[in-house]
């Protein structure tokens, strides 16, 4: 038995090929994401560990930043000496180290990285432990010389002798190279100057007694441990005191947070492959035993029992899934290379030589490989071991033709059922937990409803798709109808893979499209400057920009605003951490808000904030309930509820209540905060157009803001939110990949099936061109059969999400008509290109050979 | 009448009476020490409005001589014309119209589309040309197969004899110059083997149409004009006005006694039985 499924599946390896491809894409990603995860978190876990002195002394951590307040933490300079007498302390370092800066050469161009990786300056000392080492020209010394590294002099094209700008929080200062470091570990991405340590203290940190952190060495024969509980026995619990090793943790963890959506990013890449891949698979093993019927049918007859023919298909598939899953781990650790190569594009410089293989991607890979074949292969192959003996006597049609789809009909509407249920539920839901998760469900329980009444489907959503085919391709386009029509299973399953991936983009195209839409209005609504002023990755800027503007001419209001995290103790108990804008007096110049309680005055008044009314009322917030507040560097106030608003605004993550105070409130609590947007307003008598380039000009030494009118803000705010459509792009690429592989299979594995007819067809006089077109024909059918189903899904998953995202705030409904016209139209193109070579198979038939009757 | 090509020669003039011809009609498969004839040197003339049927034992190459004339395979060596048409050398989309245009065809089974009607299964050959086809005409082939109640069905739906009856009307709609029947009763009871072969004899008589049948039955063969036997490759023998009787007779001389006018034109060459 064994032998005869081996003889089985290399007599059928041409017709399993596209599954064992299916099943190398999953398991490409599923061990390419482990791998480069893997060699990535080992790179920087040793990075950390032989970078960071024995013990770091820090200022105490205060709630986390959401948004970036433009604060640096800092402990004083003075604590270096304190802790050099300590027992076992052999050294103690000063450490200078900020990224809120900005370097741009002579021509105004900044220097930094252009990939999103902070600009960071640090102090310079020699140390066995520097991640670099000067490779050219000497240590800078005194105010105005510094080093640069390597790899951004390379890529930039700055030489010793050239002149930087440092524009930081204290203010900008002028410094000339006069060496280069070279990195003797991995590069992070980062661009970095060094600066001698006073100039760094003085002019990074605006006071010469300051540090970010004191590094401790450890004399000889004591321990990371030991030396950290004798700082702390000296220092007390102000400070934050971590070994070696902590540093290294939590600085991979900060890293991790990145990492983890490359991570993510590609597992989904490998949910999707699995998912559209099990369709392929099933319907590769239904349509070869449907081939083999009489095969079979011969195997029972000769005696073989159930169990051994079910045996012999499942054999097959784990054949399948080792080949598919040992090609696919060899694909994935070129993947992770390429991977590791393109963070070399932007500035990560990992070796390659020292990829990570963990025990566990191996077995990942195998688990999902053969797991996702063995699964796929289950029903075929039960379905295989129902062949009757009578099967190889009966002379019957192959295929299961008018198999009943009762089954499928009855738990198609009843899961399906639910899933609206579901879906309705997610919609009236006035509670954003809820809905959310009545969507997922409803959408997780709508797909597979979907899945499982798709080939109900089929008949009457072909009949009309394809129903123009007859009066417009004639007998060709009657029969490619037809053919699509003939197994329903068949179909449903092939188109399932296609359907997938777009219901995906249409629920996606939907919600973006309604958050763009909403964003826009919001802008409308809201905003009432002539000009905004700010970073486009919303970072803060130093004073000197502020002061710029405000000199500007033809600039009438300035209204600054600053981004204050704040973690609030609510009256009902709970603790929210959350962002508040803080605005100058004039708010009501540059932005229209809406109060149901109190006025701008009174949100920005001194110690006082404002929130939205919903948040207020549901943690039992009224006018005048004093909270007590934390803001970052742990300063602690008690702010008055002044005002509460009724804005059509919306709160993303880390900025949930809609919470705003004034200039002065967060000046007291945050008093090295840096602006973070500065709305303004024409003087009267000037033109926009005017003042626009006046603002150019004057902001032209700092390349870190730009000028933004009301269409450039929503267009950047467009942008924002395209970035999640990007990747959503991606993944439907792969679907739709894996979704032509599998119309190419069901269409290849159909010629074969068809051989007799293809070639009767020939010898009554199809042409070989005729012949392609049907086959054409019949894939642009099932492939627009699947695109139009998915979309369909699509929309209305994207109604229920726009319902969630209604909830907050969003309200706006946008339904993407461009996008949907567009994927139809691509589907034809799929549909088109997958039929390519069955076609050319099909046409390439010896007519001879497919009516011979012997 | 129909004759296979032994004495008198009938020149390229009197096309008009003639639906096919073969001249050293040669059809060799593989090459060198595995070499095969199926077909060697066959000279033959279908005439016109006759029922002819090609007989032999298997192997003998008569599907082989059907795949030829029809244009569905290639030749080795001489040349075939329908008509006046001579088809050796034409190209694989001339050959294809060809066949849509002027030919009918009838298989032992598989002969109809399992996706469309019978009647779109008749009509498929104009379909394919974009052809009307003449309602006059269809209707009279409809009439006289007996289909008027089952042309909505699938074939599917039909039994094997009524199938065939479909695949003949498919042959004949286009009222083609020659329909090539490949053993069509081959899989019928004889009940209604004896059908099919009274409609192609109708269509001969009546609708005055050119059919050549290969078949191994001589009961079929004998309701043709005229039976030719091929042997090793060759036209061996033929037999006018045959009867089921005759014809049975003549196929049990077949192995032991050769024509010996039938000349061997590659002695040396061994023919396998295949």
């Amino acid at each position: 038995m064994l032998k005869a499924t081996l003889r089985s599946f290399f007599a059928h390896k041409g017709r399993l090929a596209l599954s064992a491809l299916a099943v190398l894409l999953s398991v490409a990603f599923v061990s390419g994401s482990l791998i480069f995860s893997d060699t990535v978190n080992r790179t920087f876990d040793r990075l950390f560990a032989s970078t960071s002195a024995d013990v770091s002394i820090g200022p105490k951590e205060g709630i986390s930043e959401a948004v970036p307040s433009g604060i640096t933490p800092t402990v004083p300079a003075e604590l270096a000496d304190r802790v050099a007498t300590v027992d076992g302390v052999a050294k103690t370092e000063v450490d200078v180290g900020v990224d809120n800066i900005t370097i741009v050469d002579t021509h105004n161009e900044s220097v930094g990285s252009t990939t999103g990786a902070p600009t960071i300056a640090v102090n310079w000392y020699e140390s066995d432990r520097s991640p670099v080492e000067l490779t050219d020209g000497r240590a800078p010394r005194g105010a105005d010389e510094a080093l640069l590294d390597a790899d951004t002099a390379d890529r930039k094209n700055v030489s010793i002798g050239d002149t930087l700008k440092i524009l930081a929080r204290p203010g900008s200062f002028e410094v000339e190279v006069v060496g280069i470091a070279t990195f003797t570990t991995t590069n992070p991405g980062a661009a970095l100057v060094f600066l001698d340590t006073e100039t760094a203290q003085s002019k990074l940190l605006g006071d010469p007694g300051l540090a970010t952190s004191i590094g401790v060495e450890a004399a000889p024969g004591v321990s990371d441990d030991e030396l950290k509980r004798s700082v702390v026995a000296e220092l007390g619990a102000d400070y934050d005191v971590k070994t070696a090793d902590e540093v290294a943790k939590s600085a991979a963890e900060e890293l991790g947070g990145f990492l983890d959506i490359i991570k993510y990013v590609m597992l989904g890449f490998a949910g999707i492959a699995c998912l559209v891949g099990v369709f392929l698979i099933v319907n590769t093993f239904s349509m070869l035993i449907a081939q083999r019927t009489r095969e079979l049918g011969l195997m029972r007859a000769l005696g073989a029992d159930r169990r051994q023919v079910r045996r012999s298909v499942l054999t097959e598939a784990l054949l399948l899934g080792l080949v598919g899953s040992t090609l696919g781990l060899a694909a994935g650790i070129g993947l992770a290379f390429g991977l590791i190569k393109l963070m070399g594009v932007f500035g990560m410089n990992l070796k390659s030589t020292e990829m990570v293989i963990g025990w566990a991607t191996p077995v990942a890979a195998y688990v999902v490989g053969v797991g996702v074949t063995f699964v796929a292969a289950y029903l075929p192959a039960r379905r295989a071991a129902r062949v009757s003996p009578m099967a190889a006597l009966a002379d019957v049609e192959v295929s299961g033709f008018g198999r009943p789809l009762k089954v499928r009909a009855v738990v198609g509407v009843l899961v399906g059922a639910a899933g609206a249920a579901a879906l309705i539920g997610c919609a009236v839901s006035e509670d954003t937990g809820n809905a959310a998760s009545l969507l997922g469900l409803g959408i997780v329980l709508t797909l597979i409803a979907t899945v499982i009444a798709g080939p109900l489907l089929v008949r009457p959503v072909i009949r009309v798709l394809g129903g123009a085919f007859p009066a417009v391709f004639g007998s060709v386009g009657r029969m490619s109808q037809r053919n699509a029509l003939r197994n329903p299973r068949r179909t449903g399953a092939t188109a399932a893979a296609l359907m997938v991936g777009l219901a995906l983009v249409g629920g996606l195209g939907v919600a973006s499209a309604s958050m763009t839409k909403s964003f826009d209005e919001q802008i409308d609504r809201t905003l009432g400057a002539d000009f905004i002023v700010q970073n486009s990755n919303f970072l803060p800027f130093p004073e000197e920009v502020t002061r710029q503007v405000r000199a500007a001419e033809g600039a009438g209001l300035v209204v600054r605003q600053r981004y204050a995290p704040v973690e609030l103790s609510l009256p009902d108990g709970k603790k929210v951490t959350s962002t508040a804008g803080a605005y100058e007096d004039q708010l009501d110049d540059v932005a229209k808000i809406v109060y149901t309680d109190g006025d701008t005055a009174a949100a920005l008044a001194l110690d006082h904030i404002a929130m939205d009314r919903e948040f207020a009322e549901d943690h039992g917030v009224r006018i005048g309930t004093v909270l007590p507040v934390e803001f970052p560097a742990r300063r602690e106030a008690r702010l008055t509820v002044g005002a509460l608003t009724d804005q059509p605004g919306t709160s993303g993550p880390g900025t949930q209540g809609n919470l705003f105070i004034g200039f002065g409130t967060a000046e007291k609590y945050l008093p090295d905060g840096q602006d973070s947007a500065l709305f303004v307003n024409a003087a009267s008598g000037t033109s926009a157009d005017t003042l626009r380039a006046s603002l150019e000009t004057a902001l032209e030494p700092y390349p870190q803001v730009q000028v933004r009118d009301q269409a450039d803000y929503k267009e950047l705010i467009r942008e924002q939110i395209a970035v999640l459509l990007y990747l959503v792009y991606a993944l439907l690429g792969l679907a739709i990949v894996i979704a032509v592989l599998g119309v190419v299979n069901t269409l290849a594995l159909s010629v074969v099936e068809r051989t007799r007819e293809i070639g009767l067809l020939r010898a009554i006089g199809l042409a070989r061109r005729q012949l392609r077109r049907m086959i054409r024909l019949e894939s642009v059918v099932i492939a627009v059969f699947g695109a139009v189903l998915g979309l369909a899904l699509g929309l209305v998953w994207g109604l229920a999400a726009q319902r969630v995202l209604a909830l907050q705030g969003m309200t706006a409904l946008e339904i993407p008509w461009g996008t949907i016209l567009i994927v139809v139209a691509g589907s034809v193109v799929v549909g088109l290109a997958a039929a390519l070579l069955p076609a050319l198979r099909a046409s390439r038939m010896n007519v001879l050979a497919a009516i011979a009757h012997e | 009448m129909s004759t296979a090509k032994t004495a008198s020669d009938t020149g390229p003039d009197q096309a008009d009476q003639i639906a096919a011809r073969a001249r050293g009609l040669t059809k060799a498969y593989g090459s060198g020490e595995t070499t095969v004839l199926a077909l060697d040197s066959v000279d033959v003339d279908i005439i016109r409005g006759r029922f002819t049927a090609v007989m032999g034992p298997s192997g003998s190459g008569k599907s082989t001589l059907m795949h030829c004339l029809a244009g569905l395979d290639a030749v080795s060596a001489g040349q075939v014309w329908l008509g006046s048409t001579e088809i050796t050398g034409l190209r694989d989309k001339e050959l294809t119209r060809l066949r849509r245009d002027r030919i009918g065809f009838m298989f032992q089974a598989f002969n109809l589309l399992p996706t469309l009607t019978a009647a779109e299964n008749i009509t498929l050959p104009m379909d394919i040309a974009g052809r009307k086809p003449d309602a006059e005409w269809l209707e009279r082939v409809i009439e006289t197969l007996g289909l008027r109640d089952r042309l909505r069905h699938r074939p599917a739906q039909l039994s094997g004899g009524q199938q065939q009856r479909v695949a003949c009307a498919r042959a004949l709609a286009s009222r083609p110059e020659l329909i090539f029947a490949d053993e069509p009763t081959g899989n019928l009871d004889s009940r209604a083997g004896l059908e099919v072969l009274g409609f192609l004899r109708e269509a001969v008589d009546e609708l005055a149409q050119t059919v050549v049948m290969v078949t191994h039955d001589p009961g079929a063969a004998a309701h043709s004009d005229l039976v030719l036997f091929l042997g090793d490759g060759r036209i061996v023998d033929e037999m006018p006005d045959p009867t089921a009787e005759a014809v049975l007779e003549r196929l049990k001389r077949f192995d032991t006694i050769r024509l010996p006018d039938a000349p061997r034109r590659t002695q040396a060459h061994e023919t396998p039985e295949s």
